[in-house]
């Protein structure tokens, strides 16, 4: 993609994504597409796959079999996931951070390797969306869950980014912080492609529009979140699928 | 050059280096290398035995201190990254594999030099003792360095291969180790021989496979083929090929004051070739 294209219509495509480890498949042919400006939220138990398809699509991973588009580009391309990089933000899973350095220094880091022309703006940014001005001179070992998780989400958003992926952001979080972040989600969700991953349904409801649901590393649904709950609610919808056979065998 | 970005490799080195020198653990680490390295160039009988301002004493233990030295500032680099998970944040920024380890090894060899640097208290000694030739010590300094930046590559191979710092510090230590003793006997040439033979066979599977699975029947391959080259006489000038890979061998003439482009090859080489296989073993995760 040039500069001068418009963007695509859809921000994030998966096709036929398969990922093995040895003898154990992590994902089995798993397609979808999130539409660019959306909050996409990517359900399914813990072990489902959800990590390994969001490792692969940060270009983290290399898919064994199946193709990945983000924002245009191939992660698996390794020229191609440098200009992705710079257009998409991601929060790994349980947020890793390094411990020994403060929040000022690790988004001074990124800012840093990012290139970003007006760091200390974009930092002041970030920091204010992410209600993190009073720990910035903390070491983040020091800081709590919560906070960690902000910052996370602030070394993600730092850039500006168009597509966020966000791995189980709202994991360990108390109540009070898990309503602060998917506020921030919301927020964020109004201008940018978001795929946060979770195992909390209210989460779906409470942030996203559309919905994957992935079981045993295979694709059971994917849709709008009035179309999962269709039949009552997501709830029962979710239990539903996870008693099911995946759609590919009903098809 | 390469397509590496300096604003890059600048900012990753400098965490590593703010990292270790932010944290009481390294100056107890320069503390200790400054007193080991005093101790081995000064509480050696030969060195008041023989009446000489110079570090010969030294240079006998220097390649055994690096090798305890040299791993423990390598070991966390990527042990702890892996352990952290730190790993998967950093590599999935606008950053080039390549980038991401060479901004960590200088980094590491900033930290390595800053010892160097203090250590140089020794050469005040000297100074106070007699009159040292500045042009030897400048040429055993400039060995010490290379030696320790090999080592370094080495040890950060070893941090590359396992999440537990521990691990790292014990892999970096023997790889070192290797390099120290193949020129010390015959059979330890022998055994570094045989586990270069592996090391190739299975760099060579991964780089045409491009695969991890059965690398490591690649590599009893080659150690299979190295043993037949060694035992079975098939080659028989294995020992003394793998003894002149001997580290402590490369840096003598430094030591003596001889500044030969061969040992300086040598090192570089070794360094270059050791971030290399970091590279390699970084893109595994992709296999």
């Amino acid at each position: 993609m040039t500069p001068t294209e418009a963007p695509p219509p859809v921000s994030i495509q998966a096709e036929h994504l398969s990922k093995i480890y040895g003898e154990f498949a992590a994902l089995i042919d798993v397609s979808f597409t999130v539409k660019r400006g959306t909050v996409c939220a990517f359900l399914g138990p813990n072990g489902a796959g959800k990590s390994t398809t969001m490792k692969i699509l940060t270009g983290y991973l290399a898919p064994t079999r199946g193709k990945v588009s983000l924002a245009g580009f191939d992660p698996t391309d390794a020229e191609q996931r440098l200009l992705l990089a710079e257009r998409l933000g991601y929060l790994p899973e349980n947020g890793p951070l390094y411990g020994d350095m403060t929040p000022r220094e690790l988004l001074g880091l990124i800012a840093k390797i990012r290139g970003i022309s007006a760091p200390e703006a974009a930092i002041a940014r970030a920091t204010e969306r992410c209600a993190i001005g009073e720990v910035m001179a903390k070491p983040i070992a020091k800081l709590s869950k919560g906070f960690r998780q902000r910052v996370g989400m602030a070394q993600a958003i730092l850039h500006d980014p168009e597509v966020l992926i966000l791995d189980e952001p709202t994991s360990g979080l108390d109540p009070l912080q898990i309503r602060e972040v998917r506020a921030l989600i919301r927020e964020l969700g109004e201008s940018k492609t978001i795929l946060l991953s979770t195992h909390i349904l209210q989460e779906v409801e409470a942030v996203a529009d559309e919905v994957i649901v992935v079981k045993e590393g295979r694709l059971v649904f994917s849709g709008t979140v009035a179309e999962m709950r269709a039949q009552g609610s997501i709830e029962q919808r979710f239990y539903a699928l996870m008693d099911r056979p995946p759609l590919k065998e009903i098809a | 050059m390469f397509g590496l970005r300096g604003r890059v490799i600048t900012a990753l080195a400098g965490k590593e280096l703010r990292s270790f020198l932010g944290n009481p653990t390294g100056y107890v680490f320069l503390t200790l290398f400054i007193a080991t390295s005093a101790a081995a160039a000064f509480l050696d009988d030969g060195f008041f035995g023989r009446n000489l301002a110079d570090l010969a004493t030294l240079n006998r233990w220097m390649a055994l201190i690096l090798m305890f030295f040299v791993p423990a500032i390598t070991m966390s680099t990527w042990a702890d990254e892996r352990r952290a998970g730190t790993d998967e944040l950093l590599l999935t920024l606008p950053v080039r594999d390549f980038e991401v380890i060479v901004g960590k090894y200088l980094g590491s060899l900033g930290i390595y030099s800053v010892a160097l640097l203090f250590s140089v208290a020794n050469l005040v000694v000297l100074l106070l003792l007699g009159h040292p030739d500045m042009g030897l010590i400048v040429a055993t300094y400039l060995g010490y360095w290379l030696m320790g930046a090999l080592f370094l590559a080495v040890g950060m191979v070893g941090s590359m291969v396992t999440s537990n710092a521990t691990v790292a510090f014990i892999l970096g230590a023997l790889g070192c180790a290797g390099l120290i003793v193949a020129g010390e006997a015959p059979w330890a040439a022998g055994i570094l021989g045989t586990g270069a033979f592996a090391g190739l066979a299975a760099l060579i599977w991964l780089v045409i496979v491009g695969n991890a699975r059965f690398a490591g029947v690649a590599a009893i391959a080659g150690a299979g083929l190295g043993l037949g080259l060694w035992l079975g006489h098939a080659w028989e000038g294995f020992e003394d090929t793998f003894a002149a890979l001997s580290a402590p061998t490369h840096f003598v003439p430094f030591g003596e004051g001889v500044f030969r482009l061969g040992d300086v090859a040598y090192f570089v080489g070794g360094t270059v070739i050791a971030l290399y296989l970091c590279g390699l073993l970084l893109n595994r995760r992709h296999w």
